[in-house]
């Protein structure tokens, strides 16, 4: 089986590439398939994708620019390029900002599934996010409630015409409760988001010298923000803590450029402050391994996080957001974290003070989401994709 | 959980009947019984759930394997007697448009019979 799949994929450096990277990974060593063709998005001047080809066991995998960030003809490459790969099957792994910041490309690009269905392939989505549940007035992407308003009415069309696809699969129930209520949709599906590390070893708890690391891992600048953990561990510091170090691991979010760069400049005068830039995969680990405490510093939350389950594949100890999402994700998948209400930075401070102050509380809720985040690895979550392919009718 | 191992049909069909709460942490118990039946040699499989009150992603995903197990074997994993709640995550992940699913084991037996004699 071939099969193509539409999505960010690093070097690149848009939101679900890492999920993208994991998700082809699995998706290889799987016997039923014989390649892999990414559809990915056009990378900057100067940076090419791998190809690889297939080895014992594992799939070729051959990666296809066709779209770009905001591009308005992303329908019509991403078309053209199936139609000329002909696949057995076509995935996207996408949410509703992947095509664009802005509305029109980000509208254009969610017509793809359905224009591909239409075109006679088979068509499965993995939805991160849904609009009933997002945010935008935080998530900045509306100024007043009326373009707010306005924004979910297209949400919910464009949403609509995403849920054309043969199937959608989301990875929150609640979220597959309000699509098949709200749109009477039957195509929708719950599939667990699933742990990236297929084979880890247990974690170490143990923490280089030096301070402890406060640490936060994403793409910041809409509905990740930093200031409020910066805020709060200066606040401990003043409290009297052990030295304590900021670490902002990631970029800025494609929506808000210049974002981290701004926070750089308003913060100059702190000496433990830093910002990794981007991290590339091999640094991933090192730095989740360094860090005392993970921090989501969200003001909103788009779709269960990919972030949290990386948390939990490297046994940290967290501080969420007293946000509905996070609070279910806790619940349904067995993670465990010290909760702050975002906006409060005394809150967030007292939160990652419960867990400094006792080194046996942070391993041990290191080792539950540790255990949280094995329950799935993605390899079992690309089986239930598989299988639920085999059930579409050929075109 | 409590998990009972038997066989039907003069050998042919592999059983297990489970009881309680079917998670991450007793799932290995259901992998290892598929294992065994794997090496066995039988791919006609059933697993009777009447006594599952509680189901997880982990478990599904063990149940997926072993689907994917048998069916490869040109055999087949069925499953029986779901209770609601565990109905319930069979709705939401489409599972129950994936796997046969059956009232009892009596009537999973007798759908292997009546493929075996088509066969």
């Amino acid at each position: 089986m071939r099969i193509a799949l539409v999505t960010t994929y690093p070097p690149g450096k848009g939101s679900l590439n890492e999920y993208a990277y994991h998700f082809v990974r699995a998706l290889r060593a799987k016997p039923e398939v014989s390649e892999v063709v990414l559809l990915a998005d056009e990378l900057p001047a100067g940076e090419v994708y791998s190809d690889e080809p297939a080895t014992d066991g594992v799939a070729a995998l051959r990666i296809v620019p066709c779209w770009r960030f905001d591009g308005i003809g992303n329908p019509l490459g991403i078309v053209q390029t199936v139609r000329r790969e002909k696949p057995d099957a076509v995935f996207f792994n996408i949410q509703f900002a992947t095509f664009g910041g802005s509305k029109i490309p980000a509208t254009l690009g969610l017509l793809t599934p359905l224009l591909l269905k239409l075109s006679g392939y088979r068509t499965v989505v993995l939805l991160h996010n849904i609009m009933e549940t997002v945010d935008l007035q935080s998530a900045g992407y509306a100024g007043n409630r009326l373009v707010e308003w306005l924004m979910r009415a297209i949400g919910a069309v464009v949403t609509w015409l995403v849920l054309q696809a043969d199937l959608v699969a989301l990875t929150i129930p609640k979220y597959v409760e309000i699509l098949r209520a709200k749109y009477r949709a039957e195509n929708v599906l719950l599939a667990p988001h699933g742990s990236f590390d297929d084979e880890m070893e247990e974690p170490s708890f143990d923490l280089p010298d030096g301070p402890k690391q406060i640490m936060a891992f994403g793409k910041f600048g809409t509905y990740k923000k930093v200031e409020e953990m910066i805020e709060a561990v200066q606040l401990l510091i003043q409290r009297g803590s052990e030295p304590l170090e900021v670490v902002v691991a990631g970029t800025d979010s494609p929506n808000a450029a210049g974002y981290l760069a701004g926070v750089e400049e308003h913060y100059a005068h702190l000496d433990n402050l830093r910002f990794t830039g981007y991290v590339a995969e091999e640094d991933v680990p090192r730095i989740f391994q360094e860090a005392a405490v993970a921090v989501f510093p969200y003001t909103s939350t788009t779709g269960s996080s990919g972030v949290l389950h990386q948390a939990g594949d490297y046994g940290k100890a967290v501080v969420l957001p007293k946000i509905g999402d996070f609070a279910e994700v806790i619940s349904e998948e067995g993670y465990t974290g010290e909760f702050f209400t975002p906006g409060d930075v005394e809150s967030l401070a007292d939160a990652i003070e419960r867990i400094l102050a006792n080194s046996d509380y942070r391993k041990e809720m290191g080792m539950r989401n540790f255990h949280a985040s094995r329950g799935l690895p993605i390899a079992d979550v690309v089986d239930w994709y598989l299988i639920h392919l085999e059930g579409l009718p050929s075109r | 959980m409590n998990v009972k191992p038997s066989v039907l049909a003069d050998g042919s069909i592999g059983l297990l009947a489970l009881e309680g709460r079917f998670d991450a942490y007793e799932e290995s118990q259901v992998r290892s019984w598929l294992d065994a039946e794997q090496a066995a040699g039988r791919s006609h499989l059933i697993i009777d759930l009447s006594g599952v009150n509680f189901i997880d992603s982990t478990a599904l995903a063990a149940l997926v394997r072993g689907m994917k197990l048998t069916r490869e074997a040109e055999g087949d994993l069925l499953l029986c007697a779901l209770r609601q709640p565990v109905r319930v995550i069979f709705e939401l992940t489409r599972l129950d448009r994936v796997f046969p699913i059956f009232s009892d084991v009596d009537e999973a037996a007798r759908h292997f019979d009546r493929s075996t004699a088509t066969a």
